[in-house]
């Protein structure tokens, strides 16, 4: 995204050029995958927001009912909205013992066997989380806390983090499978990492 | 199918997903599926997405992010300057000098922040270039900070103790608290054996600092002391019931933004980087919970946790000998996965054991974090090591070799632990809670 005809692929080291369609397919899919993340954030600061108005409410004698429920789905929402981000910032953990001792076209062929497993794995929970969300709909599956919850809206951000991430995985396969793919390199961490 | 067929290939798929480098949340999902597939006529997918959703939006588990971004505000703040100017004063006239600086600042960080690399980081960044500076042998710079940066691990709030507590559905707050004494004791042993370093090296301690006034000492640390405050009240609430576990991590949150307003470091940027950073972090631990709560489903259909309870039941083993089995079990298991992984992936089967056993599952949190620490200090995967490594620029084996006394020590502290059990229970059993 650094000048009008040329973008590169995140950070990566060698800028490919891409036009037309392609390249706003680029922009829109990086723009997806950012947005999802500041999401995530939001809802963790709703967290936050809601355990301080349960202790003050605690403290002036008021009752917040469903308080806990609440925070837990925003930690649903939270950390499934932010699965693509954190894949992009290459923060899930994985055993890298084997595959960072491999290189060239073996190191090639264990990143698109990860990945590949990775597409599998990550589809088949975004479809059964889209699933989910209809069959609690249909049947009407209310929340069996205070807060009486109809379950399927808490359930639809847990949806669409896990559809966002199961594209991020297939874009990730796709580009390894054409291009090169620097995002899981070893060298490529964020600043202030924690594990 | 025969049983010991499809036991053979879930146990492969799970060495096999996890080895190959399929991202570890995500392997067990697999392993699951396969476990599913392969012993149950259920169908799959549902009984998967059931399992995730109760496990991720359950109420305990709304600490992890909380605690994740308290330690991720102090990280960005002065605190790593602040804490060797604040504790250096102090240690000092100890024997063995400032090198106790690693230990203590450790330890406090160990109390802001749950995890052993951003403790390693916080008090390394400082602490080694000031005790290279003052002339301390690197061998025991290292060694004392790559050894108790994992503290991180064992003082609340720690990552990995609300992890356990919400795989196995124990308390976090009772696990917080077993964890105080034990880390303060491995804490103390560490300072001693910095003690007997310097007793008998004597030839390679730096001279003296000069001497200082009490009010110069205090004036010194003057930053330092809120945040021993503010982990205080932290710890404080929880043990005196008048705050959940998750309720004193939003206390943690907004007590650590005060101070970095107070310190004027506190921008739209790093409070949007520590935002994102928690958000990361978090969601990389709720993907392997995910994982796990799905592999845990999927274990109780294969049959093995209970197979393997009464294999242990069968050998009539002491305690004490599943005890050391165990310790031995997971030094390996760290050798490939990190700490919360292990502690995830080995639960559904560990735990039933443990409890065929008559082990005190509270107690088990704690010997397992101490044995999950001594492995992060081992190679060929040391986290620890990795980040020393990062900041030093000197070889994996060199820093092993430092961390080895520390490792040593870490064997005496399961020794104590298991002879004196107390030291982790007493606290849980006397604290006031307050339920949920």
């Amino acid at each position: 995204m650094n000048t009008q005809t040329q973008t590169t692929l995140e950070e990566a080291k060698h800028p490919i050029r891409l036009n037309g369609p392609a390249r706003m397919l680029r922009t829109l899919l990086n723009g997806l995958y950012k947005g999802c993340g500041a999401i995530a954030a939001l809802f963790l600061l709703v967290l936050l927001f809601i355990i301080i108005g349960q202790m003050v409410a605690r403290w002036l004698g008021v009752q917040f009912p469903g308080s806990a429920n609440y925070a837990g789905y925003c930690m649903a929402a939270a950390s499934f909205f932010a699965l693509a981000y954190t894949l992009n910032n290459n923060a899930h953990i994985r055993v890298t013992l084997f595959l960072s001792k491999m290189s060239g076209a073996a190191r090639h062929l264990g990143d698109l066997w990860c990945l590949g497993i990775a597409c599998f794995l990550s589809s088949y929970l975004a479809f059964y989380a889209c699933k989910n969300v209809y069959i609690s709909h249909m049947i009407h599956d209310i929340s069996q806390g205070q807060d009486a919850m109809p379950l399927w809206i808490p359930q639809v951000p847990v949806a669409i983090g896990s559809v966002v991430f199961a594209i991020a995985l297939l874009d990730h396969f796709i580009r390894t499978l054409l291009f090169k793919d620097d995002t899981f390199a070893e060298d490529h961490h964020v600043e202030g990492e924690e594990f | 199918m025969n049983e010991a067929l499809a036991t053979g290939i879930f146990v492969f798929t799970l060495f096999f997903l996890l080895g190959s480098g399929v991202w570890i949340g995500l392997a067990l999902l697999g392993v699951a599926f396969v476990g599913m597939e392969l012993f149950t006529t259920r169908p799959v997918g549902d009984a998967m997405i059931t399992a995730i959703w109760s496990g991720s939006s359950g109420w305990s588990l709304t600490a992890l992010p909380l605690f994740i971004w308290m330690g991720e505000i102090l990280y960005r703040t002065r605190l790593s300057e602040d804490m060797f100017r604040g504790l250096a004063p102090w240690m000092s006239p100890l024997p063995g000098g400032l090198l106790h600086t690693n230990v203590v600042g450790s330890t406090i960080f160990a109390a802001v922040s749950g995890s052993s690399a951003a403790t390693l980081t916080t008090v390394g960044k400082m602490s080694i270039p000031e005790l290279t500076k003052r002339g301390y042998p690197e061998f025991m710079i290292f060694g004392t900070l790559v050894g108790s940066a994992t503290l991180g691990l064992m003082i609340p709030p720690s990552l990995t103790l609300i992890v356990y507590g919400v795989t196995i559905n124990e308390s976090i707050s009772k696990l917080f608290m077993a964890g105080i004494l034990p880390g303060i004791t491995l804490a103390i042993m560490f300072m001693a054996y910095v003690a007997a370093w310097s007793y008998f090296k004597p030839h390679q301690v730096p001279p003296a600092e000069p001497k200082m006034s009490l009010g110069q000492r205090i004036k010194e640390s003057r930053f330092l002391i809120p945040v021993i405050l503010l982990i205080g009240v932290v710890i404080g609430s929880i043990y005196t019931g008048t705050a959940t576990a998750t309720e004193s991590a939003a206390f943690g949150v907004v007590g650590a933004m005060t101070l970095a307003i107070f310190q004027g470091s506190l921008t739209k940027a790093t409070f949007i980087q520590s935002l994102m950073g928690a958000t990361r972090t978090s969601c990389m631990i709720a993907l392997i919970l995910a994982g796990a709560a799905f592999l845990a489903l999927a274990m109780g259909f294969t049959g093995l946790p209970s197979l393997a309870a009464e294999f242990i039941a069968g050998l009539e083993l002491s305690p004490l000998t599943l005890i050391l089995a165990l310790m031995v079990f997971y030094i390996i298991l760290g050798c490939f996965l990190d700490g919360i992984s292990s502690v995830v992936l080995t639960m559904a089967v560990v735990e039933p054991m443990v409890r065929q056993a008559g082990i005190d599952l509270l107690w088990f949190g704690i010997f397992i974090v101490v044995v999950v620490e001594m492995a992060q200090i081992t190679p060929p995967i040391g986290f620890n090591l990795f980040v020393l490594q990062g900041m030093t620029k000197k070889s994996i084996g060199y820093i092993a070799r430092c961390a080895f006394p520390m490792f040593l020590i870490m064997i005496v502290m399961v020794g104590i632990l298991i002879t004196f059990p107390e030291l982790a229970t007493y606290l849980p059993e006397n604290m006031r809670q307050r339920p949920g």
